[in-house]
């Protein structure tokens, strides 16, 4: 092999490689859905609550905006003494079931903490640290909408918290499964 | 020559005895129609019929089943790859490479597509990684032009997408770009993908330079570390061609510097640490100027006038004064290239900038008119001893080497103003 770019490019290898490369990126398409098709089915389904926020924000062309109540976690909650959270750095959520089935937060680790029964772990990475707080993403931030239900969901996000069904599967991945108006507005939690 | 260039002025070749009629009609059988606008309307064809078809699947994306739109996204896919790999054999090379260009678009349709049905996309990149990558392998496959300046817009778009909408930047994508379009550069130094290749990248390095909130001179060392690639590479058009960009980013800071420079507002803003700067700038001139070096080619040093770093002067008439000079000296260095490589279009590019940099100092400086008299008498007298100079020289070169294989000089219309 003189150099890459003549292995490349020579006639004979040219049709092989134009499959492959071709099949390549079928096949990653394929599992790109793969993916997410077996996050739901084989994943663990927890239920979050979004905040109000910010009804300008919310719709942003044809995805929603989310905001979770386990967004913004306070100090308390982080579970490493040696270190406090750093700006970018990857976490892992500890979740577990309220009484209306709602997950909320209960330890925020650096290090994947092993879950008890009915509790789940959720990945998520730091983007902001506060004095008495630090912020969350999950990359479940965004939803994709149906045409014309983004505008509904929209309302209902202004007035009342949404529930979100979220899938993680055993690897980690999370992906949202459903996004529900809440009936009635909640009962304030501790 | 183009048939209409003979088609207009053949009569009056003619007339003038230079050809005969006969060989006039030979010349315009030389260069026979060409059928482009004929070839050009089936294929506008096919684009409407395309268009509607996407305009009713588009319509209906949502109503369509999970597996449907699977099916849609990947039949589409693969036909494009197919009808691209089938125009290839056939002999049509423009078709075929933008049908393939056209599948390698879909691909990244694709994977968002997917991503989205799933809700799976938001601030996951490696799917998009993946897009570029495809990108360099086709180019690489196929060694086409088009390919490859999809691919460096492919990588742009991506990094401009993670940086917009994720605040962070995809090293691995850079990298991919950066290495595998700069490996198929080194290779193959076309001028055009050069330039576009340079563009991508410092696109690229802007957005790093934002993301990491330094002081945006920094980006004048990913920016210079391309310029001194240009040298290295041992085809000089394809090297030169890189170059381009990087110092024309150069030049528009140093003349934004000579504009706004007086008012010290800016200084904040333009100051990194004097020496961890200077050390990084300095490395990359090394390897600069080792490429001239080793390529012979130590006539574009003066380039390296642009990177002065003015902006360490106090804000001011000090710091004004020295970019306009930079400035003169850069177009005068231009100019002096130009004259000795014979090359007119050098010299209008130096014709310019030296009108630029005057016009910055005629109606920017905020002097009293005798100071700027003293300065314009001094520009003028410079000049116009260059220009005597090298004519000078010119002259005498010609006189020496009075050999037949020499060009003749050039007509006395491409001297200096």
């Amino acid at each position: 092999m003189r150099d890459l770019l003549t292995w490349f490019s020579d006639p004979a290898r040219r049709r092989p490689l134009f499959r492959f490369l071709v099949a390549a990126q079928v096949l990653y398409v394929l599992g790109v859905a793969g993916a997410g098709y077996a996050t739901s089915a084989l994943g663990q389904s927890v239920i979050l609550t979004t905040t109000p926020i910010d009804p300008r924000d919310l719709l942003y062309g044809d995805f929603v905006r989310l905001r979770y109540t386990i967004s913004e976690a306070p100090m308390a909650l982080w579970r490493d003494a040696a270190s406090a959270p750093s700006r970018r750095q990857a976490v892992f959520v500890l979740l577990a079931p309220g009484p209306d089935s709602v997950s909320t937060a209960v330890g925020v680790y650096p290090k994947a903490p092993k879950a008890g029964p009915n509790q789940a772990v959720l990945r998520g990475w730091v983007t902001n640290v506060y004095r008495k707080s630090f912020a969350l993403r999950f990359n479940l931030e965004r939803y994709y909408v149906p045409e014309g239900s983004g505008l509904r969901l929209e309302k209902a996000g202004r007035q009342r918290p949404l529930k979100v069904r979220v899938s993680i599967a055993p690897w980690g991945q999370a992906r949202i499964a459903k996004v529900e108006e809440t009936p009635k507005a909640p009962k304030p939690r501790p | 020559m183009s048939r209409k260039f003979l088609e207009t002025d053949g009569p009056a070749w003619v007339a003038e005895g230079l050809i005969t009629e006969e060989q006039r009609q030979k010349l315009l059988a030389r260069y026979p129609h060409q059928a482009q606008a004929l070839g050009l309307l089936p294929l506008l064809g096919s684009v409407l019929v395309g268009l509607s078809a996407l305009s009713v699947v588009a319509a209906n994306w949502q109503a369509l089943p999970d597996v449907l739109r699977l099916a849609l996204m990947l039949g589409s896919l693969t036909g494009a790859y197919a009808a691209g790999a089938y125009f290839l054999r056939r002999g049509n090379p423009d078709l075929g490479h933008g049908l393939i260009g056209l599948g390698l678009i879909l691909f990244g349709a694709s994977i968002i597509l997917t991503s989205q049905i799933y809700q799976l996309v938001g601030y996951d990149v490696s799917g998009l990684v993946a897009w570029v990558v495809a990108g360099v392998a086709l180019s690489y496959v196929y060694g086409s032009r088009l390919l490859v300046l999809l691919t460096v817009l492919i990588g742009a778009a991506v990094q401009t997408y993670c940086v917009q909408a994720l605040g962070s930047f995809s090293y691995a994508t850079a990298l991919m770009v950066a290495g595998g379009m700069g490996y198929y550069w080194w290779r193959r130094p076309d001028a055009v993908s050069s330039t576009v290749l340079a563009t991508g990248l410092l696109w690229q390095a802007g957005l790093l330079i934002a993301v990491l909130h330094a002081k945006i001179t920094w980006f004048f060392v990913p920016a210079m570390a391309i310029y001194a690639a240009g040298d290295w590479q041992p085809h000089r058009v394809g090297g030169r061609s890189l170059q381009v960009p990087p110092l024309v980013a150069a030049y528009l800071f140093m003349f934004g510097l000579a504009t706004f420079g007086e008012t010290d507002t800016y200084a904040n803003v333009l100051r990194p640490p004097l020496l961890p700067y200077l050390g990084a700038l300095g490395a990359v001139l090394a390897l600069s100027v080792a490429g001239k070096r080793a390529r012979g080619r130590f006539d574009t040093l003066l380039d390296w006038l642009l990177l002065l770093p003015g902006f360490y002067l106090p804000g001011g008439l000090p710091l004004a004064v020295a970019t306009l000079v930079v400035l003169y000296a850069h177009a005068g260095s231009v100019l002096v290239r130009a004259h000795r490589q014979e090359d007119p279009n050098q010299l209008t590019i130096g014709a310019i900038l030296f009108v630029a940099a005057t016009m910055v100092a005629y109606f920017k400086l905020t002097w009293a008119f005798l100071d700027k008299s003293l300065f314009f008498l001094l520009g003028g007298v410079l000049l116009l001893g260059l220009s005597w100079y090298l004519r000078r020289r010119n002259a005498q070169v010609l006189a020496a080497s009075a050999t037949p294989e020499r060009p003749s000089p050039p007509a006395e219309s491409t001297s200096n103003p």
